[in-house]
């Protein structure tokens, strides 16, 4: 669930700059001639709604109609006395109480489409059954479009805002790194420090996974208990600042820092600079190139629908998806060195074609 | 699986809905989708949409056959049409997607959640022992937040101190609303910014969660003194508070309970404010959902069972001082029920320096 601060700064976010993203979808919904977008969220998938509207729902589900024209209306499955909450911190034409999530959405179609209507979905195929099965079943069930595909081509590269959003992201991630305690032995001291290092700063939600021992294993585990820190850990932090989501990862040792690792950091930013929208891929290295160690595993990963980060590409799997120059991305690395294994992760501004990509922070 | 005649169930789940998913195969998706594919007998078969989740997954569990795709639902779409000619059914109508629940695989498929459902109520004496720690990790919770709740803090920064202590003590999750203020507060949100301010009530809704169940405790303090109008509240929403728990047995309804906490409500001329107007429920279920079934309202037919699990809250709107909050976790006994949650019951006050 959502538990760290939750609000609408218009410094932050204008909302001139909400209603020009609206405004772009809604240019997309009349160009593929459709009645009507319906946009789930909830706190699992919240970041389409919150891209065109700033609302995050902390728990519970919402869905947001947006029609050709006119402000977006947020049917809300929380209670009503919650609705000047999501007024204070979203920019919405209309909130209506919606317990029933599918039958408030063919309730607002009828009222508002009363003849045949093709109806987009964003991410159709993953709407919940509960939300689903009313639509479906409604006579606008046969003109079910999914809008994936329409709202991931206006979502990224990512405008000025959104930028500094994730910027402020990183810096909460990366003071955040540096709260962790010098002689921490055991992973929930970590865990505590992190926590409170970036909600105090101001994270909306933070999502740390922790690989306690390098020398046993890289995977990164979400820890329920605790587990005894080795000389060398890693850390994957993700943290959501005003709903904009990055992925950082570093690599700790008790001892100094091991030479190598300086030199996978370097290898890092050389790797991540290659990128662009004409080159989704890491491989192969540069001829030459004098880096050390081998690409053990890699994800490059970005926000273009509900979820707050999704593959792009990865060393996984053959064929990545596109990704405008411009795109906000995060780029984690798993390298395998002489003196054992180093992961890595960052943020980027993905290049254009021919151009490199920069590091965030 | 084999009384219901289903050889192979698919549970669906998300970070949102991961309560079906932890307790048919005990795995907890972060991120995506997750589902997993339970036949009667031998290893379950997960399918998550990150690399790095399935990695996890693997680790956590050896023994479970876990694999990865950027389209997850697809995939299961297609090792379900593998299965050919066997007994699917699929969980739960919360986080089944609608390709799997309506798609081409419909007229094959049958529902599993009210099955899932019925087996999620009472709890086995593992869970209850998961639900006690995680209560006493929200008494201890609760001390954190009244420590850190002090004149000019913004309401994320308490939050920030109870999510430390959690981490601390390897608690991955907390559910956690608050409020804060005086008579305009209509209930509670997320942490904002708002800085406490000396005379404010403070609500809490505190709810970390232990081996994957969560136990919930709600007080309400004063920052300051409080006044006589804050004393006068408090008696009522303890009375209610006490009279919820005293109807908490077998074979009473949840509307049972309801009732009787709504009942000190309209004794004291507060009636309009236990309405939807002004309050959700009366309490609701606990256990790997922090908002489980069934919810405490008064037309809540459902039954209480020995080990059920439950959060009586009277939380609502007060007319003379706000939105107050006061809650326990229960366990349903075979005569009664046992209170799990031990912070004492009463109006709280922090200091002003």
């Amino acid at each position: 669930m959502r538990r760290g601060l939750i609000s609408w700064s218009r410094d932050e976010v204008p909302p001139s700059v909400l209603d020009r993203r609206v405004a772009r979808f809604q240019e997309k919904i009349r160009a593929e001639k459709l009645d009507a977008v319906l946009v789930y969220t909830s706190f699992a998938r919240p970041s389409a709604v919150a891209w065109l509207t700033h609302f995050v729902p902390y728990w519970n589900e919402a869905l947001l109609v947006v029609q050709p024209s006119g402000a977006p209306v947020l049917l809300a499955a929380f209670s009503k006395r919650v609705h000047d909450w999501i007024r204070s911190v979203s920019h919405l034409g209309d909130v209506r109480s919606a317990p029933d999530l599918g039958r408030a959405a063919v309730n607002l179609l009828e009222e508002r489409l009363p003849k045949p209507s093709s109806i987009g979905i964003l991410e159709l195929d993953a709407l919940p059954w509960s939300v689903a099965e009313p639509i479906a079943n409604s006579r606008y069930g046969g003109g079910l479009v999914d809008a994936t595909g329409l709202f991931a081509s206006i979502r990224q590269p990512a405008d000025e805002v959104e930028i500094r959003l994730a910027r402020r992201a990183a810096a909460i991630a990366v003071q955040a790194f540096k709260a962790i305690p010098t002689g921490a032995k055991r992973a929930s001291e970590l865990l505590s420090a992190l926590e409170r290092s970036a909600r105090l700063g101001g994270a909306e939600e933070v999502l740390p996974r922790i690989a306690p021992d390098l020398r046993a294993g890289t995977t990164l585990c979400r820890l329920e208990g605790d587990a005894l820190l080795g000389e060398r850990y890693a850390v994957e932090l993700s943290v959501a600042y005003k709903a904009t989501w990055v992925r950082i990862t570093r690599c700790v040792s008790t001892q100094a820092v091991p030479p190598s690792w300086r030199a996978a950091a370097d290898r890092f930013v050389e790797t991540a600079g290659r990128l662009n929208e004409a080159n989704l891929s890491l491989e192969p290295q540069v001829a030459g190139s004098a880096r050390p160690g081998k690409t053990a595993a890699w994800t490059l990963e970005t926000c273009r629908g509900s979820p707050p980060l999704s593959i792009v590409a990865t060393g996984e799997a053959p064929s990545p998806s596109a990704l405008p120059g411009g795109s906000l991305a995060c780029l984690s690395l798993q390298l395998e060195l002489d003196d054992g294994p180093w992961l890595g992760g960052e943020p980027l501004i993905l290049g254009s074609r021919g151009q490199p990509s920069r590091l965030l922070i | 699986m084999a009384e219901e005649g289903i050889d192979v169930l698919v549970v669906a789940g998300n970070p949102w809905r991961s309560d079906y998913l932890r307790f048919a195969a005990d795995i907890t998706p972060v991120e995506g989708h997750a589902f997993a594919l339970i036949e009667r007998e031998g290893p379950a078969r997960i399918i998550v949409e990150h690399p790095a989740e399935a990695a996890r997954l693997r680790s956590e569990q050896a023994e479970l056959d876990v694999r990865w795709s950027l389209s997850a639902i697809e995939e299961t779409e297609t090792a379900i049409r593998e299965l050919g000619r066997r007994r699917i059914a699929i969980a739960p109508l919360a986080a089944a997607p609608y390709r799997l629940a309506m798609g081409p695989l419909v007229a094959t498929i049958a529902p599993a959640t009210a099955l899932l459902d019925r087996l999620m109520l009472r709890k086995s004496p593992s869970e209850i022992a998961a639900f006690r720690r995680a209560a006493v990790l929200a008494d201890e919770g609760y001390a954190v937040f009244l420590k850190a709740a002090r004149v000019g803090r913004p309401e994320y920064a308490l939050v920030a101190e109870v999510e430390a202590f959690f981490r601390s003590r390897g608690c991955p999750e907390n559910f956690q609303i608050l409020g804060s203020g005086g008579r305009e507060v209509r209930g509670m949100h997320p942490p904002g910014e708002r800085r406490i301010a000396a005379g404010d009530l403070v609500t809490t809704e505190l709810t970390p969660c232990v081996d994957g169940y969560y136990a919930q405790i709600c007080r309400t303090l004063v920052l300051g003194e409080p006044s006589e109008a804050h004393e006068r509240a408090f008696s009522v929403y303890n009375e209610a508070l006490e009279a919820g728990i005293a109807a908490v047995r077998p074979g009473a309804t949840a509307g049972d309970v309801a009732r009787a906490q709504n009942e000190v409500f309209r004794r004291h001329g507060l009636g309009d404010y236990v309405t939807s107007e002004y309050t959700r429920v009366r309490g609701h279920g606990l256990g790997l959902y922090v908002d489980a079934r069934p919810a405490l309202l008064e037309d809540v037919a459902l039954k209480l069972e020995p080990d059920m699990t439950l959060i009586v809250h009277p939380n609502t709107y007060h007319p003379e001082v706000g939105y107050f909050v006061h809650g326990d976790s229960v366990r349903v006994t075979a005569d009664g029920c046992e209170v799990l949650t031990k912070t004492p019951r009463r109006l709280f006050s922090a200091p002003l320096t």
